[in-house]
């Protein structure tokens, strides 16, 4: 049974049919080779109780507040105002794609989103200021995976969801790993140019007057960080609040801005409507999946397999990562997250980790499956706003950057409070 | 000819339906957003708590989802695994195109069926929620399922559609109407959005200047 149900997933996804009718599909045919009941019958209330689950409202409302903010102009303010500061680094602007990738997350809950807007902004300066193209490059698409660490973060309320799992404390937990792993991507950077001076770019010399100025333009994100996660480390809002609250204020931006209209609203929502809509439908479909799954009694099984394998819980969890890691070469993140964390989670959790804490850990695997090739979404983001050129310049460049995602793994195995700090400090 | 004059003309026609969906949808959720936010002030500043918030944005979302559907769909948005199918011949990804199809269109089919089932018990027992607001939920549900049975036609006119194509051997037409959206072309899109808002705002700050000089 276990067999033949990775099988068909797998066949099924093979063959490019949509994900979410392959998890359908998957349940249908289980339902009806190995269920006494007529399980699918189910479909309509899991489907209806799914889509009216409050939580996932935070969904269209963080992707609406990304279309917002998008919009808004304040990612080309906000990059350039870090320039001024961290252009005298060697490194120099590589430092800034980083620090404005992890300022943008944190208004972000996308990395191809995070990585789409630094790399528009900060790709022309490659040739202008001449810097070491793959290198560069590497900062965009690593940069960029931060989205879904540092919130808000879409994937972290999908976990949470499909493994009631907090939020919040998910939320408070993503952020010193989101800071810590941004400051390793620095260190990499740093390394680098100070090892090769010539991938460093040239100079550009900027007045204190300019960096005081420019400061202003940094405002704008921290707002919207301090509405969204502010309200929810006070215990004012809950998640899908906190994004209501992030909508308002991405709208009262763009008023300010003089950005709002009914153009750039009816493309917002366009944009965010469609990626809920696809979004929506797998998580329905894999809700049906899970129920039939547990129905038939295949979860219980795989449990009890992992479970004679008599493996320590430390050797668990390094399955568990060699196991994202080998399938996020080949998987796109959503697709993979959907379909393995119902499973995978509790198999953890019932070793003895805590839930919160492989939250963030699977994060970091899912950020790593972003820049590994040959699927790996945000090499492909950053390569198509280049004009032209082989993509393994930035595969290669995203190397040194994910060995330091694998540092910081370690480090959150070895530490796990780098975690766990925020979310017991939120709860006292 | 006609016929497929006829099968444009009806998706033509089923955009401009499934964008006024998205569009009423992305209203629905930005009214739930005011609401939402509405209450969160009040219920921290005033003390007062209005309730009902919390279901009317669930509604939003379940109605907002299945209303995009189709949208998503024409835009071929939903997400599929294209590892291997990038590496096909065009004949034979064109019919992993229709499979994809029908296998969403026995997704789609079966999720309207049991949806209807579930609309039609509320109908039949006049269920209300069970929340202070005490929704009938027929209204709730019956939008719902309007959005789930106008997703499955949508597969269907675009499943028809492919078939009329593959019988004409036109596998350039059933790649352009069901096969995979390449990154690069949905990429455009955002990075238009991004350029549109660099160009407005050098055109702001050029003007700006101006004024100061």
């Amino acid at each position: 049974m276990l067999v033949s149900t990775l099988g068909v997933l797998m066949g099924l996804l093979a063959l490019a049919i949509p994900v979410a009718a392959t998890l359908a599909l998957l349940a249908l045919v289980l339902n009806y080779s190995y269920s006494f009941m007529p399980l699918h019958m189910a479909i309509g209330e899991i489907a209806w109780s799914t889509s009216t689950e409050f939580l996932l409202v935070a969904i269209p409302l963080f992707v609406l507040l990304g279309e917002l903010l998008l919009r808004t102009g304040i990612a080309e303010r906000m990059y350039r105002s870090m320039s001024y500061w961290l252009t005298w680094l060697p490194g120099g602007l590589m430092h800034c794609n980083v620090g404005a990738s992890a300022l943008f997350a944190a208004t972000s809950g996308s990395s191809v989103a995070t990585a789409a807007t630094i790399g528009t902004l900060a790709e022309p300066q490659i040739k202008a200021q001449k810097y070491n193209e793959r290198l560069f490059l590497g900062t965009l698409a690593s940069g960029g995976t931060l989205g879904i660490l540092i919130p808000p973060s879409i994937n972290i309320i999908i976990y949470g969801a499909l493994t009631d799992t907090s939020i919040p404390d998910l939320y408070m937990a993503g952020i010193l790993p989101g800071l810590a792993l941004a400051g390793l991507f620095m260190l990499t950077v740093l390394i680098a140019c100070l090892l090769r001076r010539d991938w460093d770019g040239e100079k550009v010399s900027v007045s204190w007057s300019t960096r005081m100025n420019g400061l202003v333009d940094l405002l704008p994100p921290f707002f919207i960080f301090f509405v969204v996660i502010g309200s929810i480390y006070l215990g004012w809002a809950t998640p899908t609040e906190s994004a209501a609250l992030g909508v308002i204020a991405a709208l009262a931006l763009a008023a300010g801005y003089k950005r709002l209209n009914v153009t750039m609203l009816k493309e917002a929502v366009e944009g965010a409507m469609r990626t809920t809509a696809m979004i929506m439908l797998i998580i329905i479909a894999a809700y049906f999946l899970n129920f039939v799954l547990s129905g038939i009694g295949l979860t219980s099984q795989l449990t009890e397999f992992i479970t004679s394998l008599g493996l320590s819980s430390f050797e668990t969890l390094l399955a568990v990562i060699l196991f994202y890691v080998v399938l996020g070469f080949f998987m796109e993140t959503l697709t993979l997250m959907i379909t393995t964390v119902p499973i995978i989670a509790p198999l953890i959790i019932a070793q003895g980790y805590d839930p919160v804490w492989f939250g963030i850990l699977l994060m970091l695997l899912i950020e790593t499956a972003l820049v590994t090739p040959p699927i790996g979404l945000n090499l492909y983001v950053v390569q198509g706003i280049r004009k032209g050129g082989p993509i393994n310049d930035v595969i290669i460049g995203s190397i040194p950057f994910v060995i330091a995602m694998f540092v910081m793994i370690g480090f959150l195995i070895a530490f796990p409070d780098i975690a766990m700090y925020l979310p017991e400090a939120m709860r006292d | 000819m006609n016929g497929i004059n006829m099968f444009d003309h009806l998706e033509q026609f089923g955009l401009r339906i499934a964008r006024l969906g998205v569009w009423c949808g992305g209203a629905m959720m930005i009214v739930a957003a005011f609401i939402i936010g509405t209450e969160v002030v009040l219920r921290k500043l005033f003390l007062i708590t209005l309730g009902g918030a919390d279901e009317m944005a669930n509604y939003a979302l379940a109605i907002s989802t299945v209303w995009a559907l189709s949208f998503a769909l024409l835009q071929r948005a939903h997400i599929r695994v294209d590892v291997i199918y990038a590496h096909l011949p065009k004949p034979v990804s064109a019919l992993l195109d229709i499979l994809s199809l029908v296998s969403l269109l026995i997704f789609a089919g079966t999720l309207s069926w049991y949806g209807v089932g579930v609309w039609q018990t509320s109908w039949d027992f006049g269920a209300t929620a069970n929340t202070p607001l005490a929704t009938p939920l027929w209204i709730p549900q019956g939008l719902w399922v309007m959005g789930l049975i106008g997703f499955s036609f949508t597969v269907l006119l675009l499943l028809s559609r492919s078939l009329q194509a593959l019988l004409g051997r036109d596998f350039d037409k059933i790649n352009e109407i069901a096969g995979t959206i390449t990154i690069d072309e949905e990429l455009k899109e955002e990075l238009e959005a991004v350029e549109r808002a660099e160009k407005v705002h050098l055109k702001n700050t050029r003007d700006s200047k101006v004024e100061v000089a």
